[in-house]
């Protein structure tokens, strides 16, 4: 769809009038309320619970606490584990409760369930409960945790480490930096945020006694790993439950988590025989959602004496929280050393990455998702390359990006990119942001006083190819519309419109007839869930192969109907005909014909695994700081991005829009701060925490630069993250640009005023880099 | 205590008996069980819940529903045509791709609505102002400025009212 045939989405109508159904909107009048109570505190022991008083509130129905649970075998929450090599640490995992049981860990913990017959009797109930802490001493700060003598955040967790791991081949690396005619050191802090899909986290659960069955009406991004993570709570097979959602709000890879509640409220509501909901507030989403980044990063980078990169290499120590989260593994090793020297020529690396225990909300999956990390880490270390040297930042990157014909390029940590052409990415992103032109520009923005900064980026991530096929059904029902099903679930994306494109091309039907049903009970297809960026790679291209199929199946039809050869039928344009006659019978005379019977003959469906793609890009960003108040504000940015081919271009330049302004969110005030001494998160609102604004982001220029990937039918690489694993280094450059030319060399994100204009202060002072939050060295 | 409240929701007259401490908000989504205005905080800040009330956007969760008594309240079921057809606001959110995930969409559709009627020679920098009461997560916002734009230059929107 080119963008000016775009007239909205299928989804848009129900959206624009308040008819769309979130999880709270399902009506279930006879619901029991849930609240939780929850940990005042970031560590202490449990000496005792008294709910006695708050049972006997009048309408309070049941308290459930962690021995109920015990009690009912819940097992502990789930963690996605990846494969680690032979010779190295094993992760460990401890047990994570639903109820705290023994200990608190974390200030927000899930401690009591009061369910009574309204919300506000509930809260009013939790009050009435008593628990007796012993406190502990909490930690919080990630390298606080690692050292000798630290809080113990789990007694199964020695030193608090969860996981030393290991990506890439150390004694090449080490060989390559011996050989290096220089090298430069880089560190930063990429620091923790919290994701806030506008819809909190919330809950209706029931349980059907007569079928065994539990049903969770909760925001998701895929309603058959949300069951089976659920399931593996309760200790049932994952066909006992099921996930029911029609609209999520929003996602960022938060929302395809099971939480707490959920499987507390579904037990209640086995127990009580009736359904039980749980209105999770805005502040428990702050203090209990899975939080994201809070990466310690030092990156190292061997140059010859050309400028030539030899080598990268690094150690991180990431903040992973009291618990791992179901993604809490996957999204701070892998996902951030999958494309650990990004777009350059430098097949031989090593990272090093500390997984650490604190008494902070479990980190995991936020939009980049690792990626993020280590665009940020890499490009930084580049533009730091450039400085020390004394090179022209395009120059460096330009010498030693990974040329059109090296592809497939295969690096030593396993990964392989497909194709791309980055330096065409980076000519368009150089032109379209008149990079000559700037020195005039910066001295124009001096005239009126202000700082000006500009910097180019590059990025590039993979998008997660699936570990099971990803499953399309296609179903011809009986009103003559097309059914399409499939385990992903949109929170935002527009798959009803995006995937009814992809069907709609293929076989010529309008896209109205055309309905994706992805959340609802009893539906049972196979694969993953929306994220990654993975749902057009796989689940579009599982359509596009089923709606083939249907073409396949319904040339067999027309051959029956126009007696011929199924191999003489041709199909153009929602028609099948007789090569070279003017004999003919459309797809929807077919649909017609069969109309009503089940399973309908075209009915079609495909599972398939697809390759790991990359998409990729170059940003350019220019901004201008007001040294008199530290306010920065963003002129222009320009977006070059390899995502492959564009199926719907407004909804790709809307992911666009939105993941560049999450990142630029992070960058400009987004920031969770956990106090050192009690643990307490002192950002727990929106009036704490400065969510991005209409205002932060304006000049927004986004261009496609299509490179198709062939590793799935639509050549698809994926856009849900990239403007985010862009953003981040682009304005982190940016800015540093703009504030070298006053003294700073170092400068931490994120750019609050106060902290730009105290920057500008500390150089002055003779203090460079005092805005450097942590140096580690590389081990 | 329960307290009796009654007001015109949409152009009907609706009468219940409420606790005190009953929110606007809450009264709307689960007394009336109209769903569409949409709870997305607990510190009156993201605006999901704006609905008009007397002509005046306002945040329903930031106000009793006792305080709404004998007032005239618009929410976004209230906006289309009886017939269906959008209004000129909801028509430029849906066709500039002014929503992602939709749940900030009620709110932002209702403060705009009076956005353009406090000011009709709207600029985007004004508009990008004058949404601060308003968070979306999905978008970054430039569709919703754009459509909002559009809108303001739509004869219809005039016309239409609320």
């Amino acid at each position: 769809m080119s963008h000016d045939d775009f007239h909205g989405r299928l989804e848009d109508d129900r959206m624009v009038t308040g008819s769309g159904t979130y999880s709270l909107d399902w009506d279930f009048p006879q619901a029991a309320h849930a609240w939780f109570l929850r940990a005042d505190r970031a560590h202490a022991q449990i000496v005792s619970i008294d709910a006695s008083a708050a049972l006997a509130h009048p309408g309070v129905i049941a308290v459930l606490t962690g021995e109920d649970l015990q009690a009912a075998g819940f097992k502990s929450l789930p963690v996605l584990t990846i494969p680690t090599r032979p010779d190295a640490m094993k992760p460990l995992l401890p047990f994570r409760p639903c109820l705290a049981t023994g200990k608190v860990r974390m200030a927000g913990e899930a401690v009591v369930c009061v369910i009574a017959e309204t919300q506000q009797i509930a809260m009013d109930a939790t009050e009435l409960v008593s628990v007796e802490y012993k406190e502990l001493p909490p930690v919080v700060d990630a390298l606080d945790a690692l050292k000798p003598g630290a809080p113990q955040v789990h007694a199964d967790v020695p030193g608090n480490l969860y996981w030393d791991y290991d990506d890439g081949d150390q004694a090449g690396t080490d060989a390559l930096f011996a050989k290096a005619a220089t090298i430069v050191k880089h560190d930063l802090y990429n620091h923790r945020v919290i994701g806030n899909p506008m819809e909190p986290r919330c809950c209706i659960s029931e349980y059907d006694a007569a079928k065994e069955q539990y049903f969770l009406y909760s925001p998701t991004q895929g309603p058959r790993i949300q069951a089976a993570m659920v399931a593996k709570v309760l200790g049932v097979p994952t066909d006992k439950v099921d996930v029911v959602a029609k609209d999520t709000g929003g996602g960022f890879g938060i929302r395809s988590a099971v939480y707490p509640e959920y499987c507390v409220t579904l037990l209640a509501s086995k127990k009580l025989g009736r359904p039980v909901c749980w209105n999770g507030s805005r502040s428990e989403s702050f203090l209990t959602d899975n939080q994201a980044r809070d990466f310690i990063c030092h990156g190292e980078l061997a140059l010859d004496d050309k400028g030539k990169f030899l080598s990268m290499r690094f150690y991180m120590v990431a903040n992973n929280g009291a618990y791992l989260a179901p993604t809490g593994l996957l999204s701070q090793t892998r996902s951030v050393t999958s494309c650990i020297t990004g777009v350059y020529d430098v097949p031989v690396a090593h990272a090093r990455i500390k997984l650490v225990a604190t008494n902070t909300a479990q980190v995991a999956a936020y939009r980049g998702a690792g990626r993020p990390i280590m665009s940020t880490m890499l490009e930084c270390l580049v533009e730091r390359a450039a400085i020390d040297l004394d090179m022209d930042p395009v120059e460096i990157r330009r010498n030693n990006l990974i040329r059109k014909d090296q592809f497939p390029y295969a690096m030593t940590n396993g990964t392989t990119y497909d194709c791309g052409d980055f330096e065409a990415v980076l000519d368009d992103a150089l032109a379209a942001a008149d990079w000559k032109g700037f020195e005039q520009r910066r001295a124009e923005s001096a005239k009126r006083g202000k700082l000006r900064g500009r910097a180019l980026s590059t990025y590039i991530e993979s998008t997660a190819a699936g570990g099971i096929p990803d499953e399309a059904q296609l179903r011809f029902e009986a009103d003559g519309t097309l059914s399409l099903f499939a385990s992903s679930h949109s929170h935002g994306q527009g798959h009803e419109t995006s995937f009814a494109q992809v069907v709609s091309r293929v076989l010529g039907l309008p896209m109205k007839t055309i309905k994706l049903r992805t959340g609802e009970a009893g539906m049972r297809v196979g694969g993953g869930g929306t994220g990654g960026s993975r749902s057009m790679v796989s689940f579009g291209s599982s359509f596009f192969l089923g709606a083939q199929e249907v073409v396949k199946k319904g040339k067999e039809l027309a051959a029956k109907e126009l007696e011929a050869a199924p191999a003489d039928i041709t199909f153009d344009h929602g028609e099948f005909s007789i090569a070279g006659t003017d004999r003919r019978i459309s797809l929807q005379n077919l649909i017609q014909k069969h109309q009503g019977t089940h399973p309908h003959p075209l009915d079609s469906s495909s599972a398939n695994k697809y390759g790991m793609t990359y998409p990729n890009g170059a940003h350019i960003a220019e901004v201008e700081i007001d040294p008199e108040t530290g306010v920065t504000d963003i002129i222009s940015y320009i977006a070059v991005d390899d995502i492959g081919n564009v199926i719907t271009h407004a909804l790709v330049e809307g992911q666009m829009q939105g993941g560049l302004t999450q990142g630029a969110g992070q960058i400009f005030g987004e920031h969770a701060i956990y106090d050192r001494e009690s643990g307490q998160l002192l950002t727990g609102s929106f009036m704490d925490y400065p969510m991005p604004r209409a205002v932060l982001v304006e000049g927004l220029q986004i261009i496609d630069h299509p490179v198709p990937t062939a590793l799935n039918p639509l050549g698809a690489k994926g856009v849900g993250e990239a403007g985010c694993t862009g953003a981040l280094p682009t304005l982190s450059n940016a800015i540093l640009d703009a504030l070298r030319p006053v003294g700073v060399k170092h400068f931490d994100m994120p750019a609050t005023p106060q902290r730009v204009w105290q920057a500008i202060q500390e150089a002055k002072a003779g203090r460079p880099s005092a805005m450097l939050s942590y140096t580690l060295e590389y081990a | 205590m329960a307290v009796k409240v009654s007001m015109t929701v949409n152009g009907k007259s609706v009468s219940h008996e409420v606790e005190e401490r009953t929110l606007l908000v809450s009264y709307i989504r689960e007394t009336l069980r109209m769903t569409g205005t949409h709870v997305g905080c607990d510190t009156a800040q993201c605006g999901a819940c704006t609905i008009h009330m007397n002509g005046r956007a306002v945040k329903s969760c930031n106000i009793l529903a006792m305080q709404a008594e004998g007032a005239s309240i618009t929410t976004i079921e209230g906006v289309a045509n009886a017939d269906g057809t959008l209004h000129p606001m909801q028509a430029a959110f849906k066709e500039h791709h002014g929503l992602q995930c939709g749940f900030c969409t009620p709110g932002m559709v209702m403060s705009a609505i009076d956005l353009v009627k406090n000011f009709p020679d709207t600029t985007e920098q004004q508009i990008r102002e004058q949404l601060d009461g308003n968070l979306c997560r999905c978008t970054g916002y430039h569709n919703i400025v754009k459509a909002i734009k559009a809108a303001a230059a739509d004869p219809a929107s005039a016309k239409a009212g609320v």
